[in-house]
């Protein structure tokens, strides 16, 4: 009980910033909690609430890589009763992640109807409804935060672009499945109860027998196969090994799948679908920001100087783009005459597509000295500007010309950046290049 | 003699066609400080995990406490503490809370006793562990597994990352915990030196199985390196048992043994008329001479 | 008080065991000495608590040394005179025996090296 308690308060209070995030988040929702039952309910009032819990569930966002880290290691295996206790710590965390969200809504919803709590007490009726809804928005907050920390885990755990993919994937399965059925308002409470009944009974009996399973897998050996785990090899040149850019099908084959999903679990709309693209187009570029720590082998064994490092790298580079971005373009016609696009969509999305590979390699590019706050805003304005095109794009006459005039201007960016990143390698200091080594750096 | 803390039988590993460790049979009485040397790659890391149950053997069996490893209850899970190769803490928390996770998993957690040693060790409990060095994380792991007293202690290679300042620290505490006698400690290290001050039996693992398993004094005593002087043809052709390896140089040749005795000594005086002195090996030199 | 070196090819038991018959037989531990505590010498040194052990007891077997309930080991008051001699021949043996072995490598006769003991012997009783 103790350990679990103990995981459960580590959750929430791992870093000082997630910290801030809990007990602000809980004090945003204790907030809004007073002011619904006293004041009318407002836009105002909800958006303080809606982010109360965003800051609260963020505030655990490390809840799922803990977890991981604890239970691949030598320790679940060797606290005692430790699969179990952090099993149980998860599903606390979930169920107190989930609390707000069930305990406001009865107060929202009867602000929102009647305003008046006293209301309640006259009309069992209402009362009954209110309690009910709260119980449904509880369980199926439950359910959406597994979801949200599964997606957590692959985005925190993960330090390479597959793994980054494999995220944006469930983040993918998260925007259509469960938030569809909320808002066809067709959940029920034991609908909802079962759903996470079974998918926590599957996914805790999984998680407690693994190290079992993978035990006994690790004895199999199927004749003509590679051992499980093992790595395929691929040839390339040793420009390409080293940065990681020799096997472009791996990402290929990460991005495609997320696509084929979108599209034939119904998102027809050809703009949701090129947002999509354009936020997987960016992911390729996401591989080059290891470049400049991997590209200290590089130099040590070849005669090039740095300017010579960043063209070989470069290179290297849109080598390995070109397959994503054709594969990428290909598809676009492909589903576009499928789907029957308007040609302005394909005609504004095609040069996007093109774009957003440029500029997040480029970008990537410029990561010499970790990921600090130039490249972080960068990389966030670039994502709303690619992500604003679809949108856009999704109107009924949609504005051509801003559209356009907006890529012309991303077009000027990457090139800024390129230029950019280019005097940035000229200068590199690759005790510089891990945020965590300069900071080892610091306290050696 | 009392109930052993580890015991195998006939314990077998292999990995696909690879076999890392075969038919190894052993046991650690309470007490036993049990040195583990092998090449990289000749599978300690293996043998420990194969102990502690975080892998299934593929052939015989390995009991801790009594009780088979893989199914180690919660109860003697908490009298076994273990230090992995690889670190395994969180980067995102400080050092306290890292700390306190680990205790509030154990029914008896000296806090007192931590508090002590990391004063000592020099580990700041305030620091975030992302920001520590190698040695600092090091010493934290090794701490990890120190505070609930453990009866069985196993390390894997704990202090390749350590100043010889703080290696020294640490062995102090090993002495200290194997004082009371009922403790045993298990671990493999490259370095030599440290298994020769606190070990008092050798496991010396080498193409998959034991090469040696007993007390170091008798390794040392057993092992040696004879200086025999005479005439050249009769050193050619002198057949010696145990031999390891020799070498001659005109009528001086130096041989080392693995299984002598003193009368050994007198024995080949006589028969074959040679000089014979005997020199005591290091266990490093001990070492380089099996795998030679 | 010792001198022990854990990389040497001599047990760390043994060492232990020649310096106190050594230091017993040469008066500098005299009988009713206190010796360290086996906790105290194991954390000195950084060695295995379990070596001094056996150490001390082989040595209270020999009858050098005496064992208090609830202090640490002294040396024994009486110290048995029928195998004192053939240990202090032992002692000094090693030392013989490099001693000759060098005669033999410096090409000197067992007469010469007598005869230079026996000088070293009177030089010193001056």
């Amino acid at each position: 009980m103790r350990a679990i308690a103990r995981l459960v308060y580590s959750y929430f209070t791992s870093t000082p910033l997630t910290r801030a995030l809990s007990v602000g988040g809980l004090v945003l929702c204790a907030a809004s909690l007073l002011v619904l039952t006293s004041l009318p309910q407002s836009e105002h009032m909800l958006a303080v609430a809606y982010a109360g819990l965003l800051a609260f569930f963020l505030g655990s966002a490390f809840m799922p890589l803990m977890v991981g880290k604890l239970s691949r290691g030598h320790a679940a295996r060797l606290l005692p009763h430790g699969r179990v206790k952090l099993l149980v710590s998860m599903m606390l965390t979930v169920a107190l992640v989930a609390l707000p969200a069930g305990l406001l809504t009865p107060f929202a919803y009867v602000a929102g109807v009647s305003g008046k709590w006293s209301d309640l007490q006259r009309n069992p009726q209402l009362l009954d409804f209110t309690i009910n809804l709260g119980w449904v928005i509880f369980t199926s907050s439950c359910i959406l935060a597994g979801w949200l920390y599964l997606a957590m885990y692959f985005i925190t755990s993960q330090r390479n672009v597959a793994g980054f993919a494999k995220g944006l994937l469930v983040v993918v399965i998260i925007i259509v499945v469960p938030t569809r059925e909320v808002n066809d308002l067709s959940a029920t409470t034991s609908s909802n109860l079962l759903k996470l009944a079974v998918a926590w009974l599957v996914f805790g009996g999984l998680y407690l027998v693994w190290p079992r399973l993978k035990g006994a897998m690790a004895n199999w050996r199927i004749p003509g196969l590679p051992f499980f785990g093992a790595s395929s090899r691929t040839s390339g040149r040793e420009v390409d090994l080293i940065l990681g850019t020799a096997n472009p099908w791996v990402y290929i084959a990460a991005q495609v799948v997320p696509v084929f999903i979108a599209t034939f679990t119904g998102l027809a709309s050809a703009a949701i679908w090129l947002y999509f693209l354009a936020i997987m187009s960016a992911v390729t570029g996401a591989v080059s920001g290891q470049a400049a720590e991997r590209s200290r082998a590089l130099w040590l064994r070849s005669g090039w100087s740095r300017a010579e490092l960043f063209a070989q790298v470069e290179k290297s580079f849109w080598r390995h783009n070109s397959f994503m971005l054709g594969v990428l373009l290909l598809l676009m016609v492909g589903m576009g005459s499928y789907s029957g696009f308007p040609t302005s969509l394909l005609a504004a999305g095609l040069p996007l597509l093109i774009l957003g590979t440029v500029l997040s390699t480029y970008l990537g590019l410029m990561i010499t000295r970790g990921l600090g706050w130039t490249e972080s805003l960068l990389g966030i304005s670039i994502m709303l500007a690619l992500m604003a095109v679809p949108l856009l794009l999704q109107a009924q006459n949609p504005n051509l010309v801003l559209v356009a005039a907006i890529e012309f201007k991303l077009l000027l960016l990457s090139l800024v950046l390129r230029i950019w990143a280019r005097r940035r390698w000229t200068h590199i200091d690759w005790t510089q290049c891990r945020p965590s080594r300069v900071a080892s750096a610091r306290n050696a | 003699m009392s109930d052993p803390a580890v015991q195998a039988s006939h314990l077998g590993k292999a990995f696909g066609t690879r076999q890392v460790l075969d038919d190894l049979s052993f046991e650690v009485a309470p007490g036993d400080v049990i040195g583990v040397l092998g090449k990289n790659g000749a599978g300690k890391t293996t043998l420990l995990e194969l102990m502690l149950g975080f892998t299934p053997p593929t052939a015989g069996t390995v009991s801790v406490f009594g009780q088979a490893s893989q199914q180690l209850s919660a109860g003697n899970k908490a009298r076994v503490g273990f230090v992995p190769q690889q670190d395994e803490l969180i980067d995102q928390l400080s050092v306290a809370d890292q700390l306190k996770v680990i205790a509030s998993f154990y029914p008896h957690w000296d806090g007192e006793f931590i508090d002590r040693l990391c004063g000592e060790w020099g580990v700041n409990p305030a620091a975030r562990i992302k920001s520590l060095s190698v040695g600092e994380r090091q010493k934290l792991s090794i701490l990890l597994a120190f505070g609930h007293r453990p009866e069985l202690l196993v390390l894997d290679e704990p202090v390749a990352s350590l100043d010889p300042m703080a290696r020294r620290q640490f062995l102090e505490q090993l002495v200290e915990a194997s004082m009371d006698g009922n403790s045993s400690v298990i671990f493999s290290s490259h370095i030599v030196s440290d298994i020769e001050r606190l070990a008092n039996r050798i496991w010396i693992l080498k193409d998959a199985r034991l090469a040696w398993q007993g007390d170091l004094d008798s390794l040392k005593e057993c092992v040696v390196r004879l200086h025999i002087r005479g005439g050249a043809e009769t050193l050619e052709a002198m057949a010696i048992s145990g031999e390891l390896s020799r070498r001659r140089d005109g009528d001086f040749m130096t041989v080392v043994v693995r299984d002598f005795t003193p009368a050994m000594q007198a024995d080949l005086r006589g028969r074959h008329g040679v000089d014979v002195e005997v020199e005591s090996l290091g266990l490093e030199e001990i070492f380089l001479e099996l795998h030679r | 008080m010792f001198i022990l070196n854990p990389q040497s090819g001599i047990p760390i038991y043994r060492q232990l065991l020649e310096q106190v018959r050594r230091m017993v037989a040469s008066g500098q531990l005299a009988p009713g000495a206190e010796l360290p505590s086996v906790r105290e010498l194991a954390l000195k040194h950084a060695v295995n608590p379990m070596t001094v052990s056996k150490a001390y007891s082989l040595l209270e077997a020999e009858g050098l040394l005496e064992r208090n309930r609830g202090r640490p080991m002294t040396v024994a008051s009486r110290v048995r005179n029928t195998s004192q001699l053939s240990r202090r021949i032992e002692q000094i043996q090693p030392l013989v025996e490099q001693t000759v072995l060098a005669a033999k490598q410096l090409e000197l006769s067992e007469t010469e090296l007598v005869k230079t003991v026996r000088k070293n012997w009177e030089d010193e009783d001056e």
